[in-house]
């Protein structure tokens, strides 16, 4: 294994890398600085330009694109008091007031020490933890492979919104668009349209999903403030200062791995967690919410600590967490590979080269946070009635670029407004995606398993891993729904 | 909310069910082996789609129940607007959307882009910083048109009115 890095630390360790890398770290950390814009969205938005790119440095400007907004969007939560993304909204609580202090510097040195550190430890998870975890998914068959993406699918539905109903009709759209097209058979199924032959491509519907709605709420809800950035004052971090919050960083780090590691948590809840964890075992807990560094310290390590765990259960398995593996996942299959346990199989040296350019991104995380911190404050000014607009222009001209279609951009449109009424209707979007993405290979795997045993649908229960997947399902849904219940009777 | 919300899924996977399917995903004569039909999936979907619709429905009858159907309140989402200014700012979007696809034939991508983000530069109510919001409705999408023609060789529409002009 280690022969095998060597070889792809050669491989990653060019100019051009570099410089992806650098660039989605840089666009990223703007991007969500950038009230209302999210990492999902940074990623989506460059997702065609991949297409054009070679395999490893796409899905490192991705990653990069992640880990950078991930950050990114503990600038705005610091200076402005509007988190970014909603993973750095736990920052905002120590954040703001250290900034109202006269002391942003500190509190943006602190958030970004802090994402590095959670960084590199994820990753490091993420090379020691994948490759075994794939040697053992080599043994699973269609049947504990559809019980694999039942249980990844109830997950995200239970915790994506607030009513695990929702979540499950939110899964069920998603499955039922993307059994539109050729099917395994070659059979077309809901091809109201001769374009509507070759399916429903990942890109429009994700960037429509996730990227019009935004415009959307926008334009009809007309929540479009612009906010006065706060100056960075006092910079320095003492030594003093980074001690006291090494623990909380590195048990934050820690929270970040094991619940990025989990498909569906994410870096929201593992924020939280880790924020809650640290005030209750701090010195200091009556200085939390007041602008205590450590509290920044164990916000920011747990949410970037999500980001390389988070490709564990979609490199390993092939089930993406989440939303934005759930891009990457498109963006390996649109390069010809799939992930799962037979990637390490016939592209371990891809693979090795994705560890060791996660590894270099950790790194470059930091450059591009130290190098641009005095810029941020004018980033987070930009309005969203300006920002909304020139997104959608990107997402037009991205879109059509894949296929050279109208088609593609009247689905990126058509997906916008549907997802518009999901928000209304408040069905979350997170399991819709994972559905839509997961929906072919359920189906193909259910199928097949169906096929196996001559129809009989107890094949799916028949093995000890299709039990211990189904139990967890089950347990799942009734954790989600006691703590439901629960909430009305507070 | 909770019941309409109920209703409408129940109504949406009810069409795909009785309707969509039967007219859109054919069943073939011949199957090899046991593999299931093209439409097993769909209709299996579609009724568990139907069934949380329903259950949706049902729960938000009684109050204790209600969180798992209806988790907030719609009004919050709306604030103080009528409802009338909401829906006429949505259609006039979904129109601009619906235009700009029309347009693209006619007057070419690189115009229609101009418009749309004209439009969306009105709606959001920016347009009224006229000089900055002009300057990118026409910039941006000229830039995106010379990095995605030269650099990626993407073949945009030129609309056929262009064309008629020889343009």
């Amino acid at each position: 294994m280690l022969n095998d890095l060597l070889v792809a630390f050669q491989a990653v360790a060019t100019m051009e890398n570099f410089l992806i890398m650098a660039a989605g770290i840089w666009g990223g950390v703007i991007i969500g600085a950038i009230p209302g814009m999210t990492g999902t969205m940074a990623v989506t938005l460059a997702l065609p330009f991949t297409f054009y790119m070679q395999p490893i440095p796409s899905i490192l400007l991705l990653v990069a694109l992640y880990k950078g907004s991930t950050y990114g969007g503990s600038v705005s939560a610091i200076l402005i008091k509007t988190p970014g993304t909603a993973s750095a909204a736990c920052t905002t609580l120590d954040g703001y007031p250290l900034a109202q202090q006269g002391k942003a510097g500190k509190a943006l040195n602190m958030a970004l020490y802090s994402s590095c550190t959670g960084d590199f430890i994820s990753n490091l998870s993420l090379i020691f933890i994948a490759a075994p975890l794939a040697l053992l998914a080599l043994r699973i068959g269609p049947p504990e492979y559809f019980m694999l993406m039942i249980f990844a699918l109830t997950t995200v539905a239970g915790v994506s919104g607030r009513s695990l109903l929702l979540g499950l009709v939110s899964a069920c759209l998603g499955l039922l668009l993307a059994t539109v097209g050729e099917d395994m058979y070659g059979s077309f199924r809901f091809d109201l349209t001769v374009d509507m032959q070759s399916g429903l491509a990942v890109a429009p519907v994700l960037i429509g999903l996730f990227a019009i709605p935004e415009l959307l709420k926008i334009i009809v809800f007309r929540n479009n403030q612009s906010h006065k950035p706060m100056q960075l004052g006092d910079n320095r971090v003492t030594r003093d200062e980074l001690r006291r919050s090494l623990k909380a960083m590195l048990k934050g780090s820690m929270i970040g791995v094991v619940m990025g590691a989990i498909p569906g948590i994410g870096p929201s809840a593992a924020a939280f967690s880790s924020y809650g964890e640290a005030q209750r075992s701090s010195k200091n807990r009556e200085n939390f919410g007041k602008g205590e560094l450590e509290g920044i310290a164990a916000s920011e390590s747990a949410n970037n600590g999500c980001c390389g765990s988070t490709m564990i259960p979609l490199l390993a398995l092939g089930v993406p967490g989440d939303v934005i593996t759930g891009v990457m996942l498109g963006a390996f299959m649109i390069h010809g590979m799939t992930p799962g346990p037979m990637l390490f199989e016939n592209n371990l040296h891809e693979v090795y080269m994705l560890f060791i350019g996660m590894l270099f991104s950790s790194v470059l995380l930091f450059g591009a946070g130290k190098a641009t911190m005095r810029f941020f404050s004018h980033i987070s000014r930009i309005p969203p009635g300006l920002m909304a607009p020139i997104v959608l222009a990107l997402c037009v001209f991205g879109i059509f670029s894949i296929s050279n279609s109208m088609y593609d951009v009247i689905v990126l449109l058509a997906m916008g407004v549907f997802g518009f009424f999901m928000f209304l209707f408040a069905i979350p979007a997170a399991p819709f995606l994972i559905a839509f993405i997961l929906g072919p290979m359920l189906e193909e795997n259910l199928r097949r398993a169906l096929a196996l045993s001559r129809g009989d649908p107890s094949i799916l229960v028949s093995s000890p891993i299709t039990w211990l997947f189904a139990c967890l399902a089950i347990f799942v849904v009734v954790v989600t729904i006691r703590q439901q219940l629960k909430k009305t009777q507070v | 909310m909770g019941i309409t919300r109920g209703l409408v899924i129940t109504a949406l996977f009810g069409v795909v069910l009785f309707l969509l399917i039967p007219a859109y995903v054919p069943r073939p004569r011949f199957i090899p082996g046991f593999a299931p039909p093209p439409d097993m999936w769909p209709r299996t979907v579609s009724m568990l789609g139907m069934a949380l619709g329903m259950l949706l429905v049902g729960l938000s009858f009684s109050r204790k129940t209600e969180a798992l159907a209806d988790p907030e309140d719609a009004s919050t989402l709306r604030g103080g607007t009528p409802l009338a200014t909401l829906l006429t700012r949505f259609a006039w979007t979904v129109l601009a959307f619906a235009l700009f696809i029309g347009a693209v034939s006619l007057l070419g991508f690189l115009l229609s882009s101009i418009l749309l983000l004209m439009a969306m530069l009105v709606l959001t109510g920016y347009w009224r910083h006229k000089i900055v919001a002009t300057i990118v409705a026409i910039v941006l999408p000229l830039l995106l048109y010379l990095f995605f023609s030269s650099a990626l060789n993407t073949r945009f529409p030129v609309g056929s009115l262009f064309r008629a002009f020889g343009i």
